[in-house]
C-alpha cells in the first residue's frame, strides 16, 4: 500500500487524465474489434507499448495523481468510456454480450472483494453463489409472475440466505481452513445440481426474456432510426448495476465499516480487543458479498437465457478469485481491469484454438511475476480525495 | 452384506486413502515451510505419472523387459524429475512472490497447473486420450469368497506405507528434518540459527513433489490407466484431506486422506440414496467436521508444525 | 499495407483480364465463411479436435475442387463443452453476417443451450455430435438440423440386441452429465420393455477416478452385463477396475466409448466390448474409404474419433447446399431442411420436419482383436467366438 501524493498543484492540468481515459476507451474498442491473429497481437503489443511510454514519460504518474485527487474524473470518465463503447458497437451483438458479461463479473467480483479484500473471509464458492442467483431467477421467472426487477433482488437474497448456512462453519474456521469449507460447498453444489433432476439436472433450464415494466430486453429496437442490438439493454442494466456496486463498495471502504473490516482482516486479536465484534462483521460482509454475487448471477442467467450446472464449477469460482488477485486485492479499480482481462482475453485467444488456455495461463504467470501485488495494488485509504493535510 | 464384501470395501478404501494421504502430505509440507497453498500439486502429480510412463516406453524401446527393473526406473525417474520440477517451481514462481499477498501464490500455481495440464494434453503424443499404464507388478489374485485381493494392490499399499514411514523418519530423525521443522516453526529464528532458508524451502518442495510423483505412479500401476486430468480432482481432495486432518503435521494429512476415502466409500455403498450423491455426502460431512473441529482433527499447535 | 494490397489487387485484375494466369481465376472466387464449433480444450477435447480436423478436411477438399463456385473459409470456435461459453461463441458466429452456416457442437448441454441463439440470429446449423433428443425435437426452429441420430434410437437397438444375446440382468454405471443420464434413462426404459432387468444403477461424476466402491457393490449383485453410459476416459477406468475386482459381467457401452483410445487404453481387456453408433459403418461405404484415405493423407495430429465422419458429412452437406443456392442464410436454411436421401459417408441423410436425420441407422460394434468390428462381420456373430459370460 504505497501512499500516493494526493495533492495536486492548481497548475496541473487535467489533460493527462482525459488522454488516459480516451486512450483506454479507444484501446478497448479496437481490441474488441480485432478479429484476426495479426490484429489481436498487434493491438496487444501496441497497448503494451503505449502503457510503457505513458509510464516512461510521466503521463501515467500525472494521470494517476489527478485520478487520486479528483475521483469523479475517473468515475464519470469510465462511464462515458463505456457509453462510447456502446455507441461504437450499438448494432454488434457479440461485443455487447462480452461487455455485459464483463460488467456482471465486475458486480460479482466486487461482492467477492468485500468478503475477500476487506473482511478477509475466503470464498472459493463464488461461482456457486452466482449459480444460486441464476437458478433462483430461472425458477421464479418460469413459474411465477413476480416482476423481474424483484426477481433479481430475490436472486441475490437467496444467495445470501444459502450463504448463511455456511456462515457458522466459516466463522469458526480461519484462513485455509475456511477455504476448504467453501471449496467443499462449490463442489457439492455443482454435483447436487447435476444429480438432482428437479432443477433441470445436467441439461439445465431455459429462461424467458427479462422484462422490466413491459419492456422486453430480448428484442432489438430502434432509436431515431438507428437499429440497436437487444444486448444494449443488458449492457445498460449491467452498467447501472456495476456503477451502483462500485459506488457502494467505495462508500463502504471509506466508511467506519471499511475501517472496521480492515481491522478484522489485519489483526483479529487486536480488533477484538478494541471491541470490534468479529463474528458480526465477518457474517455481514459474507452475506452482503453473496447478495451482490447472486444479483449478478440472476442477470447473467436471464441474459444468456440458459442455465446449467457446468457453468458453476469449482473452476469457475477459481476464475473469480483470480480476478480479485490479478487486479490487486481490495482495489475496486483492480477488479474492473482484471474482469475485463479475464473475460475478454481467453475469448480473443479463440484464434489459436486449442492452445488458448496454455497461452492465457502463461500470460497471467508473467504478469504476477512482474507485478506480484496484482495489476493495481490497493493504496492507502483516502477519505477526502484531493485533500492535503498541509495548507498550500 | 457378507464379510468378504465388507473386506473388499475396506481394502478398496484403504488403497484410495493411501493415495489421498500421499497427496495431502505434500500440501502439509508446503504449508509448513511457506504458509502457501500450491494449487498445481495435482498437476505435478500428473506430469510425474507421465514422466514415469515415458520412462517405461523408453525402457521398452531399448529392450529392458524385467518388470522389477522397469518399476524401479519408472519410480526413480518420476520422483527425481518431479523433485527437480518442484524445486524449480519453488525457486522461480513461489519464492519471488514472498512479499506479495500470500494468496497470489495460489493464483500463480493455479495458472501453472493449467500450463502443466494443457502441456501434457497438447504436447505428449496423443496426450488428450487416456493412456494404458502397464501392469508391471505381479497380478496373482487371492480370492476368498467375494473378496479379491491382487498382489499388486498389496505391494502398492505396503510401498505407500513405507514412503509414509520414510517421511516420518526424515522429518523427525534427520538434520534436514530438523531444519524443515525449524523453518516451519519460525522462519526468522531459523535463519538466525544459520539455517539456509532458501535451501530448506527448495528441499521441502522437492520432497513434496517427489511424493506426489510417487502417488501418481502408484495411481497408474493401480488403475492401469492415466490421463491428463487425473491430478485435478486428486489435488482438490488432497488439499481438503490435509485441511480436515489439520495442517499442523503430516499425520493430520494422512488421517484426512483415509477419512476422505472412507467417506466416499460409505457414500457410494452404504447410504440409502443414489450413489451419485456420494460426493455431495462426502463434502457435506467435511463442512460439518470443520465446523466441529475448526482447526482440523489434529489441531495445529502454535509451537509445532510439520 | 494498403499500397501493397492495392497493387496486388491491380495485378490480379490484370492477370484475369489477360487470362494468362490460371490460378488467378480461383483467387477471384467469392469468399464464403462457415463456422465449426466444438470442444477444443478440456476433458472431451479429443472428440472436438477430431471433429474439427474432419470438418477442415471437407473444406480443404472443396477448395481444391476447381468446380467449386466459392472459396470457403472455416472459422473454428471452442465451446469448452460449457453452455455459457457455447452461447457466447454461438452469438459470435451467428452475429457475424459473413458466416453463412455452421457445423456445431459435440456436447449435448451446449447444443441445447444454443438453439435459441441460432434461431434468434437466424444462422442455420447442422449439429454433428450431440445426441440429446430435445436438441431437434424440443422446439420448431427451422435453423437447427442434426446429422447424427439421437440417443433414443441407439438405446432401443442396444437393449433389444443385448437381451437377444442372453443378457437379461444388468447393472448400470452412467456419468451424471446430460449424456450419461440421458443414456441411462432410455436404455433402462427399453431394457424393461424387452424383458430385461436392472439390478442397480450408479451415477458417477465425469472426473471420478476410482470406481471400486460402485463396482464392488455391482459384483455382489451378480449382474450378467454392465451397461456403461459415458465417454471413453471413464469407460477405460471402469472396465479395467472391473477386471481388478474379478467382475465377469459383460461390458456394454454407448457411442461414447467408440474410439481407438478405448481399445488402446485397455489392451486385451477391451475384447468383446459392445458399442452402438448411429450411421452406417464408415469404412464399408465407398465414401468412407475415401474419407479415411484423405484424412490419413492430410496428416492431422489427432484421429478423427467416432464423430469425425459426422462432422465431415455435415460440412460436406452444408457446402453442397451453399454451392446449390448461394451464400444466403435464409436460402441455405430452407434448402438444408429439404435434404432427402442425400448420400454421405455416414449413409443417406434425410431431415424430417424437425431437422433430424431420420435414416440414422444404428450399427452394432464389437471389439475383436483390438479393432471395432461391425457385429455382423465379427467372429462373435458367426459363432466362432462367444461373448464372455
Amino acid at each position: 500500500m504505497a501512499p500516493v501524493p494526493s495533492s495536486i498543484s492548481p497548475s496541473d492540468t487535467a489533460w493527462p487524465a482525459f488522454v488516459a481515459i480516451a486512450a483506454a476507451t479507444l484501446f478497448t474498442v479496437v481490441f474488441m474489434w480485432a478479429e484476426t491473429e495479426a490484429h489481436v497481437f498487434a493491438v496487444i503489443a501496441a497497448g503494451a507499448a503505449c502503457a510503457w511510454a505513458a509510464r516512461r514519460f510521466g503521463v501515467y504518474a500525472r494521470a494517476a495523481r489527478i485520478f487520486a485527487a479528483r475521483e469523479q474524473v475517473l468515475d464519470w470518465g469510465a462511464i462515458a468510456g463505456m457509453l462510447m463503447l456502446l455507441a461504437a458497437f450499438h448494432e454488434e451483438h457479440f461485443p455487447l454480450l462480452m461487455t455485459a458479461t464483463v460488467l456482471l463479473y465486475i458486480v460479482a467480483c466486487l461482492g467477492l472483494n468485500i468478503q475477500f479484500g476487506y473482511a478477509g473471509v475466503l470464498n472459493f464458492a463464488a461461482a456457486a453463489f452466482f449459480g444460486v442467483g441464476g437458478y433462483t431467477a430461472a425458477v421464479l421467472v418460469r413459474h411465477t409472475a413476480i416482476p423481474h426487477p424483484i426477481v433479481l433482488l430475490i436472486g441475490g437474497a437467496m444467495a445470501a440466505l444459502i450463504g448463511l448456512f455456511l456462515v457458522l462453519p466459516v466463522l469458526r474456521t480461519r484462513g485455509h481452513y475456511s477455504a476448504v469449507i467453501t471449496i467443499a460447498f462449490a463442489i457439492l453444489f455443482r454435483t447436487f445440481l447435476e444429480v438432482n433432476d428437479t432443477l433441470g439436472g445436467p441439461q439445465g433450464l431455459k429462461l424467458p426474456a427479462l422484462q422490466v415494466f413491459g419492456w422486453n430486453f430480448n428484442r432489438n429496437f430502434e432509436i431515431a432510426g438507428i437499429g440497436l442490438s437487444f444486448y444494449v439493454n443488458y449492457v445498460l442494466l449491467a452498467l447501472a448495476l456495476a456503477a451502483v456496486a462500485f459506488a457502494l463498495t467505495r462508500r463502504l471502504e471509506r466508511s467506519w465499516i471499511g475501517l472496521t473490516l480492515d481491522a478484522v482482516r489485519l489483526d483479529e486479536t487486536a480488533a477484538a480487543c478494541f471491541g470490534v465484534h468479529l463474528a458480526r462483521w465477518k457474517a455481514l460482509s459474507f452475506t452482503f458479498g453473496n447478495f451482490m454475487i447472486g444479483v449478478a448471477g440472476a442477470v447473467y442467467a436471464l441474459m444468456l437465457g440458459f442455465i446449467a450446472p457446468s457453468n458453476f464449477t469449482f473452476g469457475d469460482s477459481l476464475i473469480m478469485v483470480s480476478i480479485i488477485l490479478l487486479g490487486g486485492i481490495g482495489n475496486p479499480w483492480g477488479v474492473v481491469l482484471a474482469s475485463a482481462i479475464v473475460v475478454v482475453l481467453p475469448e480473443k485467444l479463440q484464434l489459436i484454438q486449442e492452445y488458448r488456455f496454455i497461452l492465457y495461463a502463461t500470460m497471467v504467470i508473467l504478469v504476477l511475476l512482474f507485478r506480484p501485488e496484482g495489476l493495481l495494488p490497493r493504496r492507502l485509504r483516502v477519505y477526502f480525495p484531493g485533500w492535503s493535510p498541509s495548507p498550500k | 452384506m457378507d464379510a468378504g464384501l465388507l473386506a473388499q470395501f475396506v481394502a478398496n478404501g484403504l488403497m484410495l486413502g493411501m493415495m489421498y494421504a500421499l497427496v495431502a502430505v505434500g500440501f502439509t509440507l508446503f504449508f509448513g515451510v511457506l504458509d502457501v497453498i500450491k494449487f498445481s500439486h495435482g498437476d505435478v502429480l500428473t506430469v510425474g505419472t507421465f514422466a514415469g510412463f515415458s520412462t517405461f516406453l523408453g525402457l521398452k524401446a531399448i529392450g529392458v523387459a524385467n518388470p522389477w527393473v522397469q518399476v524401479a526406473a519408472v519410480m526413480l525417474i518420476a520422483c527425481g524429475a518431479m523433485a527437480i520440477l518442484g524445486a524449480l517451481i519453488a525457486r522461480y514462481l513461489v519464492m519471488p512472490l514472498k512479499g506479495a499477498p500470500a494468496l497470489n501464490v495460489l493464483l500463480i500455481t493455479l495458472m501453472l497447473g493449467t500450463v502443466l495440464r494443457e502441456s501434457v494434453r497438447l504436447f505428449f503424443p496423443d496426450g488428450a486420450n487416456p493412456k494404458p499404464f502397464p501392469k508391471l507388478l505381479p497380478t496373482d489374485a487371492l480370492a476368498l469368497g467375494s473378496f479379491t485381493l491382487r498382489l499388486d494392490s498389496a505391494i502398492l499399499f505396503v510401498a505407500g506405507l513405507a514412503v509414509i514411514v520414510a517421511i516420518h523418519l526424515l522429518i523427525n530423525r534427520t538434520k534436514l528434518g530438523l531444519a524443515i521443522r525449524a523453518v516451519a516453526q519460525d522462519e526468522e529464528t531459523a535463519k538466525i540459527m544459520g539455517i539456509n532458508f532458501t535451501l530448506i524451502v527448495l528441499a521441502t518442495f522437492a520432497l513434496g513433489s517427489a511424493v506426489a510423483a510417487f502417488a501418481g505412479v502408484m495411481n497408474g500401476l493401480y488403475y492401469n490407466e492415466i490421463n491428463f486430468g487425473m491430478g485435478l480432482l486428486l489435488g482438490v481432495i488432497g488439499f481438503s484431506a490435509a485441511i480436515i486432518g489439520g495442517l499442523g503435521n503430516i499425520y493430520g494429512a494422512i488421517l484426512g486422506g483415509f477419512l476422505f476415502a472412507a467417506l466416499q466409500t460409505v457414500g457410494a455403498v452404504a447410504l440409502p440414496f443414489a450413489s451419485a450423491y456420494k460426493d455431495v455426502f462426502a463434502f457435506a460431512v467435511v463442512i460439518v467436521l470443520m465446523t466441529i473441529w475448526p482447526t482440523g482433527l489434529i489441531a495445529e499447535k502454535t509451537s509445532e508444525r510439520v | 499495407m494498403n499500397l501493397i494490397r492495392t497493387t496486388l489487387a491491380a495485378l490480379a485484375a490484370a492477370a484475369v483480364m489477360t487470362g494468362v494466369a490460371p490460378g488467378a481465376a480461383e483467387a477471384a472466387k467469392q469468399k464464403v465463411k462457415v463456422v465449426f464449433i466444438g470442444p477444443l480444450t478440456g476433458g472431451v477435447s479429443v472428440n472436438g479436435l477430431g471433429g474439427r480436423n474432419s470438418a477442415d478436411l471437407a473444406v480443404k477438399l472443396r477448395n481444391a475442387d476447381p468446380k467449386a463456385k466459392y472459396e470457403y473459409e472455416m472459422v473454428v470456435l471452442d465451446d469448452e463443452c460449457k453452455p455459457n461459453i457455447g452461447v457466447q461463441v454461438a452469438t459470435k458466429a451467428a452475429s457475424d453476417k459473413a458466416i453463412i452456416v455452421g457445423v456445431t457442437h459435440y456436447c449435448s448441454v451446449v447444443a441445447i443451450s444454443t438453439v435459441d441463439t441460432y434461431n434468434k440470429f437466424e444462422l442455420p446449423v447442422v449439429v454433428w455430435g450431440a445426441v440429446l433428443p430435445e436438441i431437434t425435437y424440443g422446439h420448431t426452429y427451422k435453423e437447427i438440423n442434426r446429422i447424427n441420430g439421437t440417443m433414443i434410437d441407439q438405446n432401443a437397438v442396444n437393449a433389444k440386441f443385448s437381451v437377444g444375446q442372453g443378457f437379461k440382468k444388468f447393472a448400470v454405471i452412467h456419468d451424471t452429465t446430460d449424456y450419461g443420464k440421458g443414456h441411462n434413462k432410455y436404455f433402462s426404459e427399453n431394457l424393461v420393455k424387452n424383458g430385461g432387468q436392472i439390478l442397480g444403477t450408479f451415477g458417477v461424476t465425469a472426473d471420478q477416478q476410482d470406481f471400486n466402491a460402485e463396482l464392488t457393490k455391482i459384483k455382489s449383485l451378480n449382474a450378467e452385463a454392465l451397461y456403461f453410459g459415458g465417454l471413453t476416459p471413464i469407460g477405460v477406468r471402469v472396465r479395467s477396475q472391473m477386471d481388478k475386482l474379478g467382475i465377469k459381467a459383460h461390458f456394454i457401452g454407448t457411442s461414447g466409448i467408440m474410439s481407438d483410445a478405448f481399445i488402446e487404453g485397455l489392451g486385451p481387456l477391451a475384447e468383446g466390448a459392445l458399442a452402438f453408433r448411429e450411421g452406417a459403418p464408415v469404412d464399408k461405404l465407398p465414401g468412407g474409404k475415401f474419407f479415411t484415405e484423405k484424412y490419413t493423407a492430410a496428416k492431422y495430429g489427432e484421429a478423427p474419433e467416432a464423430y469425425g465422419p459426422f462432422a465431415f458429412a455435415a460440412m460436406t452437406l452444408v457446402l453442397d447446399t451453399i454451392e446449390k443456392v448461394g451464400p444466403d442464410r435464409k436460402k441455405v436454411r430452407d434448402e438444408l431442411r429439404k435434404t432427402k436421401d442425400r448420400d454421405s459417408i455416414v449413409g443417406p441423410i434425410t431431415f424430417d420436419d424437425h431437422g433430424q436425420n431420420t435414416v440414422a441407422a444404428i450399427t452394432k460394434y464389437v471389439v475383436q482383436d483390438k479393432k471395432w468390428v461391425v457385429w455382423e462381420d465379427s467372429e462373435y456373430a458367426s459363432g466362432k467366438r462367444k461373448l464372455a459370460n
